[in-house]
């Protein structure tokens, strides 16, 4: 067998490498995303009171802290067994709506969008943000950093620190917010929906204008018919912040509706022996392997599963974008892996309209934020809908509430048996029997796998700041046969 | 003339840490610098060119793998950093995110006002708030080239 491995030069960020192995014939028998792994997390938490998680947690990983801390935090309320009070928890709904806002516009507008705005075979160089910007016009840099700038802003404000906040307590937050910063929330939060709405604009023009671009996103290299997960309110509307997770099934139908302390009763891990990664599959379908269909116990969890899993949106102008978006991609459940994109941005749209709404909610500022615990801490499970899927946090404690065991599933995990099905069907469809590896094949693998904002890092932020590429064809033996690197 | 000092890292896995110990070490040798700003952050690509926002120059300590021997202390500047692909996917690099923010109109310091001071790990994977051994006998040598940066900035400003 071959072997083409797209290697980084260094694993600073990222961690993730892709090998893809070619039968003797040249075709494709098989992709691996390979994720190293971070070790003695578990060790490092055990033992520590359990109140540290939310702040432990948070620096799990540089891309979403905000949901690692809000997962923790209802963790906690569970292990100490208590209910915050209703101004607790919207104040948290609207914090997470603004991190969810913050952190989809910077995917779309750097890191998943460009693949769209530039088009799939514009050259690396100018398939990023500055291309978007020469492009679109010199003024959506501003636009971009100013949603950025404000989301961050308000994270600092309300949860007291930038990027990690040191804010959720068992049984609601340290500090509620006042009418001054109300008011602050709520003009910045007008402000955001304008930025969404300009945001699908954009899409609409320039993505949904160009055919080419439609036929990319049906084209069959990027279609799952899997299984869709998703957090929804008492309305099956989508909710990031609580509710319960919801399963439909490649049929669109309901499989399964359950509280999310009850996660481990559908779904377990599957383990392959070349990665650190477990893959998570429905209890109740079984592992089938990497197998798309309705008998396959392999689920998605991103914005377009999200989606998929509810049956609308909660806010006026998310519902009317997700009916448009199934009216063109022809109706429910979309399989389209890079709708995924277009799913993120009627969340964008959600997130600010349900953080304006929240900021404008008569209790959002009321003084009763946290009642404290009282009872003996046990055993408590907590769930958010993270950008990247559904995340939660399970904590067992002694009666002192020291951590004795620590079990996550995070966002990213619940997509690994589809991203790797998506990178081996982009591979697939490109390369065949003396196809020339070229970067059309790259793109195209990176598109795919890029749809589902894959978080496999805890150290995003290190030097040199984006990973170069190497890639190398390996032939049945394993000897280098052809190496190509990219950005070096 | 106004310099951010920022250190950079994930204070729970080992050497990432290291841009971390290093702002803590120098803050109280600066506290007379009103010049200077120690910082610590978790981010690079954007977040990391909007924290640079309003700074004459600024000096960046992280960690890094580019497999030279554990303790090296590489100096660098913006320019050195490559690549526009990357399997993380999830920023930017150090050089679009300067371009960006400059596009935008931000007040950034100029590439050759910025200085990157690169420590190289030895493992950046296991839970652990220390540093290895080889990590930890780089600091004096990371403090040096710093306040050496700070003294030169300061220098320069004042002739």
């Amino acid at each position: 067998m071959k072997r083409i491995s797209i290697d980084p030069i260094t694993r600073l960020e990222g961690h993730g490498k892709i090998d893809i192995f070619l039968t003797d014939e040249g075709e494709v028998a098989n992709a691996y995303l390979q994720v190293p792994e971070l070790r003695g997390f578990e060790r490092f938490c055990v033992g520590r009171p359990a109140e540290d998680m939310p702040n432990i947690t948070n620096r799990i990983c540089g891309v979403c802290p905000e949901a690692h801390h809000m997962a923790s935090t209802k963790a906690l309320d569970a292990l100490f067994h208590v209910d915050p009070p209703p101004t607790a928890k919207k104040l948290r709904e609207m914090f997470y709506s603004i991190f969810y806002a913050t952190d989809h516009t910077t995917h779309f507008y750097a890191l998943g969008g460009p693949d769209f705005v530039m088009g799939p075979d514009a050259p690396v160089a100018e398939r990023n943000i500055l291309g978007v910007i020469k492009k679109v016009g010199m003024d959506i840099a501003g636009k971009v950093l100013k949603m950025r700038h404000d989301g961050h802003h308000l994270i600092k404000m309300i949860g007291g620190r930038p990027v990690h906040p040191n804010w959720g307590l068992p049984g609601g937050v340290s500090r509620g917010i006042t009418e001054e910063q109300r008011e602050e929330i709520e003009k910045l939060g007008l402000d955001a929906i304008e930025f969404a709405k300009f945001s699908i604009q954009l899409f609409n023009d320039i993505v949904l204008g160009n055919e080419a671009y439609v036929d990319l996103i049906k084209n069959d290299a990027y279609v799952h018919r899997t299984y869709n997960m998703g957090t929804v309110d008492e309305n099956n509307h989508v909710n990031f912040y609580d509710g319960m997770v919801r399963v439909v099934g490649p049929d669109g139908k309901e499989h399964a509706k359950y509280h999310p302390k009850d996660y481990q009763d559908y779904v377990a891990e599957h383990v392959e022996p070349w990665s650190y990664l477990k893959f998570p599959y429905l209890k109740k379908i079984g592992w089938k392997g990497f197998e798309d269909g309705i008998d396959s116990g392999v689920y998605k969890a991103t914005p377009l599963s999200r989606l998929n899993a509810a049956d609308g949106m909660a806010t006026p102008l998310a519902q009317a974008e997700y009916e448009r978006m199934y009216d063109v991609l022809g109706g429910k459940p979309v399989d389209n892996t890079l709708a995924t994109h277009w799913a993120r941005l009627v969340e964008l749209l959600y997130a600010t309209e349900r953080w304006v709404e929240l900021a404008n909610d008569p209790e959002i500022t009321g003084d009763t934020f946290r009642v404290l615990p009282t009872e003996t801490p046990t055993e408590g499970v907590g769930e958010v809908e993270a950008p990247r899927g559904t995340l939660t946090h399970h904590y067992w404690t002694d009666e002192r509430g020291i951590l004795t065991k620590v079990n996550l599933i995070v966002g990213t995990t619940n997509n690994n048996a589809p991203i790797n099905m998506s990178v081996k069907k982009a591979a697939q469809g490109l390369i065949k029997k003396g196809t020339v590896i070229k970067e059309g094949l790259l793109n195209t693998i990176e598109m795919a796998y890029r749809a589902y904002d894959p978080c496999m890092a805890c150290a995003t932020h290190t030097l040199p700041g984006q990973m170069p590429l190497e890639v190398t064809i390996r032939d049945a033996e394993g000897e280098i046969i052809e190496q190509l690197t990219q950005n070096l | 003339m106004t310099t951010l000092l920022l250190g950079l890292g994930n204070p729970l896995l080992r050497d990432d840490s290291v841009g971390l110990k290093v702002a803590q070490l120098l803050r109280p040798l600066l506290v007379d610098r009103s010049d200077v700003t120690v910082d610590e952050d978790y981010w690079g690509g954007l977040r990391l060119m909007e924290r640079m926002i309003g700074f004459d120059h600024a000096i960046i300590i992280d960690a890094i793998i580019s497999g030279a021997k554990p303790g090296t202390v590489h100096v660098l500047s913006p320019g050195d950093m490559p690549t526009q692909r990357s399997i993380s996917a999830h920023d930017v690099n150090l050089s679009t995110a300067l371009a960006v923010g400059r596009e935008a109109g931000a007040s950034l310091p100029n590439n050759e006002h910025i200085l990157l001071i690169g420590v190289e790990a030895a493992d950046v994977q296991t839970f652990d708030e220390e540093l290895t051994t080889e990590v930890k006998a780089a600091l004096p040598e990371v403090i040096t080239i710093a306040l050496s940066a700070l003294k030169e900035i300061k220098g320069r400003d004042e002739r």
